[in-house]
């Protein structure tokens, strides 16, 4: 008897012996994943609206049906009794993999999706790691599909999971399936390629190495990869990624899932994002202007007593200027560090680009703000400026990640002259930072670990993956430092879950979170976020 | 034409023109005549949304043009709000959409199981010997193309061949020399 | 030219009594011929009383499934339901062998014309589709004349007959697909999309075509309606048995002496079909083998053809009757070659969704083709029959069922055939 829970009616089923208990409408293949049972599929996606069930790898043997059935669009009924493992049942899973590889090229060796690969793995899983077939393989050839993905035909299964996510979630109907049969393949209109600020979804969701990214062909392979699970600096969206690196430099980003952020999908600016980030000149050691006015080198127990001692002498006041790329924490410790040197506060600017959005999650868009913590530099009081005041007559400069000299209205490297002391935290040694009075070199993103908050108030953290370079390090870290150093308590050692903890207890909006309440998904402010920058 | 055509068969009309295949093929656009816009209205007219009148209008396209270019399947796409891609999708799905242009008589020899029975590749082998041509080439000429084709629902009388729209039955290998002579006269105005 | 022969055994000219008339074809000579009695009687009846009459005279579909064609009109919602019916007329006729809707449509346009009237009445549809294959370009000038007839004449569209009921039909013109003649195939097709079937449920009686409830049947089957509803079920069952009442038109093809179409009461033995309407054989010689409904049914040995042609009948022989179209192979017939070809066939009309039948039919295919010139090894037997059980009760649709049942066949009775090309590189045709 199906029974009224609520607002809801759920029906009980069995699936290999598990009870579970769903919500009427939903399939068989979902509540076997409620029910902890596994059910391999292909043409199915989570993201993806459609359930075509034309993979075959998904069916079952449901009691009291003489044919199996594909649970990915199966009814759960009330009593249904479903075994996924029953001996036709796997025989069937067993011959779809067969299938697949009477045309299939054993491309693993030099096939990017080794190891990651959806074929790979039904084909151990059942068992059938090779085909009967004696007849040549149908060669189709290689496609450029888009500016950056090229399309491998030899290796599609046709799940049509690529047409299906232009069409429903990108909602650009311009990948399709041309011709029929075992000639089937995907395709764009003759003559074009995929055009589509999405498209890069594409690879993500082919389960097979038929879809990959150029500019990741042949990079790594999947096992010599580390990852870590971070937030996408490209814009102010907040895209939840996972970032994989090899050898100590980013080879790629890919989208995690978060329901309320992103979904399954990110956007192709994103993409590019982090892969040049421990590469070319970075900052790596404390820098200190030596009496001959020239930058040396310097520990960071020598540089901090320095820094904190000039700071602490100066007479005619200061401000900041911060990047919208600095984390959470790093910009509390700022404004800690700026309220004991009593500054008058500082300014921010965003690099702005065009928009553009999912139509089928139209909460993933493409952000105006090409940073990811904007709103958290206007929580932390920074004021969001078009273009940075110039310092007044004498008076010092903190610049927190700032490059300085890309500002249009400004001088080229001339920002920061006239002020009477500059201190530089950043990554890299642009021209504006050579004219500073102490660098300070810290991480970027990659390098460590912290928080952002997004367009809307969503506060997520954001992991490392790569090492830091030379002796750089999170900019928390070290403001927090001088705030010790000029006087107030700081502990010996500070991690990043401490640094956030101590930073949400002093934040209104942050009060109830802790590091570990963030978990991978992120918690929202407690309070509305009032963003300049549109929060549509 | 399309004007006194009930719009109940606007969508049903052959497409298989003599005239517009080999040297007579075109691709003129479809619907900036009066007749092409009355025809896609009367074709529209029978279905509830915009996607069912595709089959009908590449059938017309085909009709007009003798093939259809990927310049028709764009301006379908427009007329119907589909995209190209999507156009060019179904158009590959059918075999009898021409994305070539063809032969002016477009050889189409059923092999299936009852003419194979009846020596239908024999009479395949014969058209592509006495037309010079390889299976789906044209001609030099521009006069014939030759394929192989599934069943054309004739197979009493196999073996069955259809030439762009007619359909000749009974057809031996030793028929087919005539059959191909007849096709060159009327190609060349006389009688046979 | 063709058009049914009459014969002494059994015939019944009840479909194609003015089958090869040339005045069949128009309104006004089709009218004095008692056209659109039928749908005169049936504008006077509710629809469920012209389901109950089609239901009571036992007609199965004749589109190959043999679905009993009331039970299947039952199926439409009723009258408390307001979203708009279609009725779809599969007139794709692409099944290898069968050649029997060409006749109807191109001498009794009219009688499939009321046919698909009566059957949207009883089916509270307001629009008719005719999908016609593609290739039938001789038969769409008669066709699309008729129609326009029809409607001139008051027999289609507004107020039909005077009745006040009114009804639409259009005809849709395919482009060269098989599987368009598979029910949700076909809904697809006709939607403009390419022709593949859709997973059922939901049935199309509930969501169909442009996702409303519909109904596609064959036109053969729309065919006999009208004199159905003229002379009443009862009437109907004179011919036939029990479980296959009527008539059929037979299309009998392959190695005959007079092939054709024929129309006979359901219950013929094939054997007299084939022997006697049929005359059997060229020069005299020895019957091979015979794929009696079209070439997704089973083959039958020389002894099994004394079955009675009704679909209990040629269940019961192992095979079935689909679209009663045999197709006579003789002993000089390479069995492996046309089981190859047929193999083919479907290999080429496959629309591509599920793996099974997208790689499996064309892998069959290559494997009888290596077999047929002398490269096949006796596993390949085995690989065969696991085939064949891999492509049964697993895809969408039935095309991949369909490839298996001559298949199957082949090894289970030919096996000979086989070993002949494996182990001697010959052939066991004479």
């Amino acid at each position: 008897m199906s029974e009224q829970t609520g607002s809801q009616e759920t029906v009980t089923l069995t699936i290999d012996d598990v009870e579970v208990t769903v919500p009427k409408g939903t399939r068989v293949l979902d509540a076997a994943q409620r029910a902890g049972v596994v059910v391999p599929f292909y043409c199915y996606h989570p993201g993806i609206p459609t359930r075509p069930a034309q993979c075959r790898v998904c069916l079952v043997s449901v009691e009291g049906q003489g044919k199996l059935q594909p649970s990915c669009v199966l009814d759960a009924q009330q009593d249904m009794v479903v075994h996924t493992a029953t001996d036709e049942a796997r025989l069937a899973r067993k011959s779809v993999i067969e299938f697949l590889l009477v045309n299939h090229p054993l491309d693993c060796p030099i096939c990017d999706a080794a190891g990651q690969c959806m074929l790979q793995d039904y084909a151990f899983e059942t068992g059938q790691l090779e085909s009967r077939v004696e007849e040549p393989k149908l060669v189709m050839g290689r496609d450029r599909i888009a500016d950056d993905v090229l399309y491998f035909a030899d290796r599609c299964i046709i799940c049509t999971r690529c047409v299906r996510f232009m069409r429903e979630v990108a909602q650009d109907d311009a990948l399709i399936v041309a011709q029929r049969g075992h000639r089937a393949y995907i395709d764009t209109f003759p003559g074009t390629e995929l055009d589509n600020p999405f498209h890069g979804n594409i690879v993500d969701v082919c389960p097979v190495g038929a879809l990959v990214h150029e500019d990741f062909l042949f990079k790594a392979r999947f096992w010599d990869m580390d990852s870590a699970s971070s937030i996408c600096p490209g814009c102010s969206n907040g895209c939840n990624v996972s970032v994989a690196s090899k050898e100590n430099q980013v080879v790629r980003l890919k989208p995690r899932h978060n329901a309320e952020v992103n979904s399954y999908w990110m956007c192709d600016h994103g993409r590019g994002q982090l892969v040049m980030a421990n590469r070319g000149i970075r900052a790596e050691v404390p820098l200190l202007r030596d009496e001959d006015g020239e930058l040396r080198p310097a520990d960071w127990k020598d540089a901090l007593e320095r820094v904190a001692s000039d700071l602490s002498n100066l007479e005619d006041g200061g401000r900041a200027v911060v990047s919208p790329h600095a984390c959470n924490e790093s910009l509390h410790q700022l404004r800690r560090l700026l309220e004991r040197l009593g500054f008058r506060g500082g300014e921010f600017r965003v690099e702005q680009g065009g928009e553009a959005t999912l139509a089928g999650f139209p909460k993933l868009k493409l952000r105006a703000d090409r940073a990811p913590n904007a709103t958290g530099a206007e929580l932390f009081g920074f004021e969001r400026v078009e273009s940075l005041s110039a310092p007044g007559p004498g008076e010092a400069l903190v610049v927190l990640g700032e490059r300085l000299d890309d500002d249009p209205t400004l001088p080229d490297a001339d920002f920061g002259e006239g002020a009477g002391y500059v201190l530089y935290l950043g990554t890299r040694l642009t021209e504006a930072a050579r004219r500073a009075d102490a660098i300070l070199p810290i991480t970027s993103v990659a390098e460590m670990q912290g928080t952002f908050t997004n367009w809307e108030g969503r506060v997520q953290r954001f992991d490392q993956v790569l090492r830091e370079a030379g002796i750089a390090r999170p900019a928390w870290m070290v403001l927090s430092r001088l705030v010790g150093l000029l006087g107030g308590e700081e502990p010996t050692r500070l991690e990043a879950s401490d640094a956030f903890d101590a930073m949400a207890a002093a934040t209104p909006g942050m009060e109830a979170m802790s590091w570990s309440s963030l978990g991978l998904k992120g918690v929202s402010l407690a309070r509305p976020v009032d963003v300049a920058g549109g929060a549509t | 034409m399309s004007e006194g055509l009930h719009p109940s068969v606007a969508g049903a009309q052959p497409y298989m023109r003599e005239e517009h295949q080999g040297s007579g093929t075109t691709d003129e656009p479809l619907f900036e005549s009066d007749e092409g816009r009355e025809r896609l209205e009367k074709i529209r007219s029978r279905y509830p949304s915009a996607t069912p009148a595709l089959l009908p209008l590449l059938n017309y396209a085909q009709e007009k043009n003798g093939w259809v270019s990927a310049r028709a399947m764009q301006e379908i796409a427009g007329a119907l709000d589909l995209t190209p891609a999507y156009v060019y999708s179904v158009a590959t799905f059918y075999t009898m959409y021409n994305k070539r242009p063809v032969g002016r008589y477009l050889i189409q020899v059923c092999t299936n199981i009852a003419c194979h029975l009846n020596r239908g590749e024999e009479v395949l082998e014969r058209f592509l010997e006495e037309t010079g041509t390889r299976p789906g080439e044209t001609s030099e000429n521009g006069l014939f193309t030759v394929i192989e084709v599934e069943c054309l629902g004739a197979c009493g009388f196999a073996t069955v061949v259809q030439i762009n729209e007619d359909y000749v039955e009974n057809v031996t290998p030793e028929k087919v020399p005539d059959i191909v002579d007849a096709l060159w006269a009327r190609a060349e105005g006389r009688d046979v | 030219m063709a058009f049914p022969y009459r014969h002494d055994l059994e015939t019944t000219t009840l479909l194609s009594q003015y089958m090869g008339e040339e005045e069949a074809r128009h309104l006004d000579t089709w009218l004095e011929r008692g056209g659109y009695e039928g749908l005169r009687k049936a504008l006077s009846m509710e629809p469920e009383e012209i389901v109950q009459v089609v239901k009571d005279s036992g007609l199965r579909g004749r589109g190959g499934a043999g679905f009993p064609t009331g039970m299947k009109w039952s199926f439409m919602p009723g009258a408390d339901d307001d979203r708009p019916h279609y009725l779809c007329c599969n007139a794709d006729e692409s099944e290898p062998g069968a050649f029997k809707d060409r006749e109807v449509l191109r001498w009794t346009p009219h009688l499939l014309i009321e046919g698909c009237l009566i059957a949207a009445r009883a089916i509270r549809a307001r629009h008719a589709y005719i999908y016609i294959r593609g290739e039938f370009f001789p038969v769409l000038p008669i066709l699309n004349r008729a129609v326009s007839d029809a409607y001139r004449e008051g027999y289609l569209g507004e107020d039909i007959m005077g009745s006040g009921w009114s009804c639409d039909l259009t005809v849709h013109v395919g482009a060269g697909a098989y599987i368009a003649g598979e029910e949700t195939g076909l809904m697809a097709s006709l939607e403009g999309r390419r022709a593949e079937p859709r997973v059922k449920p939901p049935f199309p009686a509930q969501a169909g075509v442009f996702g409303q409830p519909t109904t596609v049947n064959n036109v053969e089957t729309l065919a006999a309606v009208p004199m159905i509803l003229t002379n009443g079920a009862e009437w109907y069952r004179q011919w036939g048995t029990e479980k296959s009442p009527g008539t059929k038109l037979w299309c009998c093809s392959g190695h005959l002496n007079r092939p054709g179409n024929y129309e006979l009461a359901l219950g013929v033995p094939l054997k007299d079909i084939l022997f006697d309407v049929c005359g059997g054989i060229p020069e005299g010689r020895a019957v091979r083998a015979v794929i009696p409904g079209g070439s997704s049914t089973a083959y039958l040995t020389p002894d099994e053809l004394d079955c009675e042609t009704t679909y209990e009948g040629l269940k019961e022989a192992g095979s079935s009757l689909g679209t009663a179209s045999p197709i006579v192979m003789d002993e000089s017939t390479c069995l492996l070659g046309a089981t190859r070809r047929i193999a083919q066939f479907y290999a080429h009309e496959s629309c591509g969704q599920c793996v099974q039948c997208r790689e499996g039919t064309e892998w069959i295919a290559e494997i009888l083709t290596r077999i047929e010139h002398g490269d096949g090894r006796m596993e390949d037997i085995d690989t065969l029959y696991d085939l064949c059980e891999q492509l049964t009760g697993r895809t969408i649709c039935v095309l991949a069922d369909s490839v298996v049942f001559p298949l199957k066949s082949s090894l289970d009775k030919f096996r000979d055939e086989y070993e002949a090309h494996i182990l001697r590189d010959t052939c066991t045709a004479t």
